[in-house]
């Protein structure tokens, strides 16, 4: 059914609003700028380019490479500043090349080796979005932080020649039109693998697609843990039923498998929640069938069933104990249950509607990649959904590094797997350092 | 011998880290200025408080989780530590805290506005003290504190007291009890509406939205009510140094009678001095009067901003009297915060030339406990189901109602520094001569009256009536704002008349205790002063 989307595109934006007469003062019509608004959301251009909610798309994010800072640019459409001045077939070039107007190269934190799949016409009405649909901010774009000489971006297009497979999605002649818009989406615009797909020793995605190996099968990045999406069902997410990772995707939340925090939590909060339910259906279709990547689990991260509650056993202390309830208390369980239990209840199985998660049976509380946990400790979690807000508080002005090593350890073996080897008090420090 | 730190001098000094000196402490330290906050008692982690909480055996005893320490003690009542030094015919047995973010820790969260009358109180019905400020005055710092501190509060109600904006947020449904009562109550002739509290029905301000744990006093578990420590994290965050542990006890005066310095103790005794340029007292309405009185000098034989003799006088509270009864019908209080839904009706009136304006509460309080230990008490016999069932029974068809009646100002109700009691550090404990004036006692029989209506309507049985004039923590007047230095200690910018570069930020300036919690005026005065200082300083 949504293979004709693109197929069928050619007659939505052929310019029968021009021929009817109908059009805006721009001659842009208003399906077509809904198309691209719509885009837009999918491709989360605004996770990068905004930073300032008054300033939509006036770019100035900070991007940290190992060679120094890279700033997200202007693409609103002020003709000095921003992409005003840009011709449909340099808007293009962008996308499919990561060529700018002035012929200088993007770097590859621009996920145009994604959006290089989107085919002509959602490239023209994206195209006509930004141009009519957005509006324009004087903000001038700020050089990378990145010396001499390694800021000369000629060999990106070397880079670009090694790694880069430019050209439309070509759809797949063997499967279902469901499936080859799942394949379109998470290859092209929702750009899942600029997270999800491991990068190799020069930062390209080891895979763009379902024929290349380790597609989607996880990655770090930022201090965050972008997890193993694939068909497995240890690894991967093979044991989710279809309506939870419909549910996460359209939500954020898939009771006792998951919730989205950081990257993912903005991309559900930005992109996926206001994609159509058959958009997202497909995409759930499509990473049924992503090969199979098994990391070595025995079990899935979720499947752990937890050890109860330790609160009978720190009932009836002495209030001036030290030694659980001092200012510099290490004591996992006291920790949990001063800071934690209120919501997320003492034995950990979280509020019966979901709202506040069981940790038990939690994909990030019962895997080895702990920094998520310390993430989301550190810094909470707010994100929203359809539905209104989802909110944590952050604890990193409550609680040391010893505290939240000790904690976080303490909910990996009590809710999760018994014999985890506990978070790392360092990285802890790590992370706190890396976030604001 | 004082010691002397280079580093122990800011642009301005603050005594106290509640609500009112952490607000001050934030709005001057993002203007730039040099701050630093003194604070008697410790840091104490929410989640210690509410470790705290769960294990102390009396729930219903708010000063328990917050245990006092020697250097800086406050009342704790089981047992008595015997701070308090009563000398009235009217114990005033206040439960505060002295421990860094101040007593918001346990507070209701009421954030009422004072009504335009209140500020007017002499002119109006010929009682009291009229304030050197009017209800316009303060409008718009009263919106800004609700912001400040998240406020919910009804758009579909009329409370009285005019607003420029609407509230931050929309408050959270009404529990099955509030809503029942309040229906049942305004259908005959009552006037009942939800209550403004600062307490999140969504996430504000980087903290989360309430999901009733139902134990607001003696703590929020989660930060869903607001605390003065917020803005004490705030401050500190905008570069404000905070010193807990710190006893401030005598400030010092200089030439003119501007304050040079203050001078505090450690745990161990010793002695600091710290300079500053504008001086803060926000230490409550009991403490900064003590502080005061103790802060003798040649210049100053009766105090620091005493000369006219009214530092510590006109101490009032809201004296409350109660009643509980079983309903006909099941309720089940204890879904939702601790409290709603407020009696409004009897806030104002002619009748205010004659007796007290009040405000009658309803609690929402779970009652399981309780009711579980009244049962065992007469029946140690029962138990398993019949137990279960009589438990049930009782605790969802408990109604509580309290008021706060308005006390008047009268200069014999004082609070002193004690001259035969002193704390392990040596500073005289707080005083206190209190009797509960007849305005008061002629509303409470009215008030009774309404409460056994309220009885009668909701098929009320075992009624008990409690009229013991309840301390309810409102704590005004004992540092008395006014237009007549000879009458009153501060100026209408809570400024003390004896000394320019000292403000005083707290419950005590009000010269009019109203008939709602005082938290919210005296965050308003507190932004109110901070705009003073920041044109000053």
């Amino acid at each position: 059914m949504t293979q004709h989307v693109y197929r069928h595109g050619l007659l939505m934006i052929m310019p029968l609003a021009l021929l009817a007469g109908s059009a805006t003062a721009l001659g842009a019509d208003q399906d077509q700028l809904e198309r691209g608004a719509y885009i837009a959301r999918t491709a989360d251009c605004t996770a990068c380019h905004t930073t300032d909610e008054d300033k939509p798309f006036a770019g100035g994010l900070a991007m940290p490479t190992p060679m120094g800072d890279i700033y997200s640019t202007n693409i609103t459409p002020d003709p000095d500043t921003g992409i005003g001045g840009y011709s449909l077939e340099e808007f293009t070039r962008v996308l499919r090349e990561g060529v700018a107007r002035d012929g200088h190269r993007l770097y590859p934190a621009m996920p145009y080796t994604a959006y290089t799949k989107m085919p002509d016409e959602d490239i023209q009405a994206l195209y006509t979005w930004f141009q009519e649909g957005v509006e324009p901010v004087h903000q001038e774009n700020r050089e990378s932080d990145i010396p001499w000489p390694l800021n000369m971006r000629w060999p990106l297009a070397v880079w670009n020649w090694a790694f880069v497979d430019t050209g439309a999605y070509e759809p797949r002649d063997d499967k279902s039109d469901e499936w080859n818009r799942g394949a379109y989406l998470v290859q092209g615009p929702t750009h899942c693998g600029t997270c999800h797909t491991p990068r190799g020793l020069a930062m390209q995605e080891k895979a763009s697609d379902d024929t290349g190996k380790g597609f989607l099968s996880g990655a770090d990045l930022g201090g965050w843990h972008a997890f193993n999406i694939t068909s497995d069902h240890n690894s991967g997410i093979g044991g989710w039923s279809d309506d939870e990772v419909f549910s996460y995707l359209k939500t954020g939340a898939a009771h006792g498998k998951g919730q989205a925090a950081g990257p993912m939590g903005e991309a559900v909060e930005h992109s996926l929640r206001y994609m159509s339910d058959e958009d997202i259906r497909a995409i759930v279709t499509y990473l049924r069938d992503v090969p199979a990547v098994n990391d070595g689990d025995e079990m899935p991260r979720y499947g752990h069933e937890g050890q109860g509650s330790d609160a009978s056993r720190l009932r009836g202390q002495d209030s001036s104990d030290g030694q659980h309830t001092g200012e510099n208390a290490t004591d996992g369980a006291a920790l949990y249950l001063g800071n934690c239990a209120t919501c997320h209840q003492a034995d950990g199985s979280g509020s019966p509607d979901g709202y506040y998660p069981s940790l038990v049976h939690n994909s990030v509380v019962g895997t080895s990649h702990s920094d998520n946990l310390t993430q989301v400790i550190l810094n909470g979690v707010h994100r929203a959904n359809n539905d209104g807000e989802i909110f944590m508080p952050a604890f990193r002005d409550q609680l040391s590094d010893e505290q939240i090593s000790a904690l976080a350890s303490y909910v990996q073996t009590q809710f999760g797997d018994p014999d985890a080897k506990g978070v790392d008090v360092g990285r802890v420090k790590e992370i706190r350092d890396d976030t604001p | 011998m004082a010691r002397e730190h280079e580093d122990l001098q800011a642009d301005v000094v603050i005594v106290g880290s509640g609500v009112a000196g952490a607000l001050i402490a934030h709005q001057m330290s993002m203007a730039g200025k040099s701050v630093i906050m003194l604070e008697a008692g410790p840091r104490r982690p929410r989640w210690q408080i509410v470790e705290n909480f769960r294990n102390a055996p009396d729930k219903m005893d708010f000063q328990a989780p917050y245990p006092s320490t020697e250097y800086a003690p406050h009342p704790q009542f089981s047992p008595d530590n015997g701070y308090l030094i009563q000398k009235g015919e009217q114990a005033y047995d206040a439960q505060y805290l002295r421990v860094v973010g101040g007593t918001t820790w346990h507070w209701a969260a009421s954030t009422w506005r004072y009504l335009p009358q209140d500020f007017e109180l002499k002119s109006r019905y010929g009682v009291g003290r009229d304030w050197p400020i009017s209800y316009d005055d303060l409008e718009h710092y009263y919106q800004w504190a609700e912001e400040e501190l998240g406020v919910w509060g009804p758009s579909d109600e009329e409370l009285g007291s005019p607003r420029s904006k609407p509230y931050p947020m929309a408050p959270l449904p009404l529990s099955y009890n509030e809503s029942t009562v309040k229906t049942r109550l305004n259908d005959n002739g009552f006037y009942v509406v939800t209550e403004p509290v600062a307490r999140n029905s969504r996430p504000y301000d980087q903290r989360p939205t309430c999901c009733g744990n139902n134990n607001c006093m003696p703590i929020c578990p989660i930060g869903a009510m607001y605390n003065g420590i917020f803005h004490v994290e705030k401050a500190e965050k905008a570069g404000a140094r905070l010193i807990p542990e710190a006893v401030v006890y005598r400030v010092e005066a200089g030439e003119g009678g501007r304050i040079t310095a203050v001078h505090y103790k450690d745990p161990q005794g010793n002695d600091y001095r710290v300079e500053g340029r504008y001086f803060v007292l926000a230490a409550n309405g009991i403490e900064t009067p003590k502080l005061m009185q103790i802060s003798t000098s040649d210049a100053f034989p009766d105090g620091i901003g005493n000369s006219s003799g009214m530092v510590g006088r006109n101490l009032m509270d809201h004296p409350g009297t109660g009643i509980s009864f079983l309903a006909s019908e099941p309720l089940w209080p204890g879904r939702g915060p601790q409290e709603m839904t407020s009696v409004v009706g009897w806030r104002d009136g002619d009748f205010r030339s004659e007796y007290a304006g009040k405000k009658l509460h309803q609690s929402n309080v779970s009652r399981v406990d309780q009711m579980a230990d009244q049962i065992l008490s007469a029946d140690g016999l029962l138990t398993g189901p019949a137990l279960d069932e009589r438990i049930r029974d009782r605790a969802s068809r408990y109604v509580q109602f309290d008021c706060f009646h308005e006390l008047l100002p009268h200069p014999e109700n004082r609070i002193r520094p004690s001259a035969t009691h002193r704390d392990a550090l040596g500073i005289p404990k707080p005083e206190f001569h209190y009797a509960i004036d007849d305005y008061v006692r002629k509303s409470a029989v009215h008030t009774r009256e309404a409460y056994g209506r309220i009885a009668e309507l909701m098929g009320g049985t075992e009624i008990s009536y409690s009229d013991d004039f309840a301390n309810n923590q409102h704590i005004c007047g004992t540092v008395i704002m006014g237009d007549d230095p000879s009458t009153a200690v501060v100026d209408g910018d809570c400024r003390c008349f004896d000394h320019d570069n000292l403000f005083l930020a707290t419950s005590g300036t009000m010269p009019t205790v109203g008939t709602v919690n005082c938290t919210l005026t005296v965050a308003a005065l507190a932004l109110r002063i901070s705009d003073t200082l920041k044109r000053e300083v």
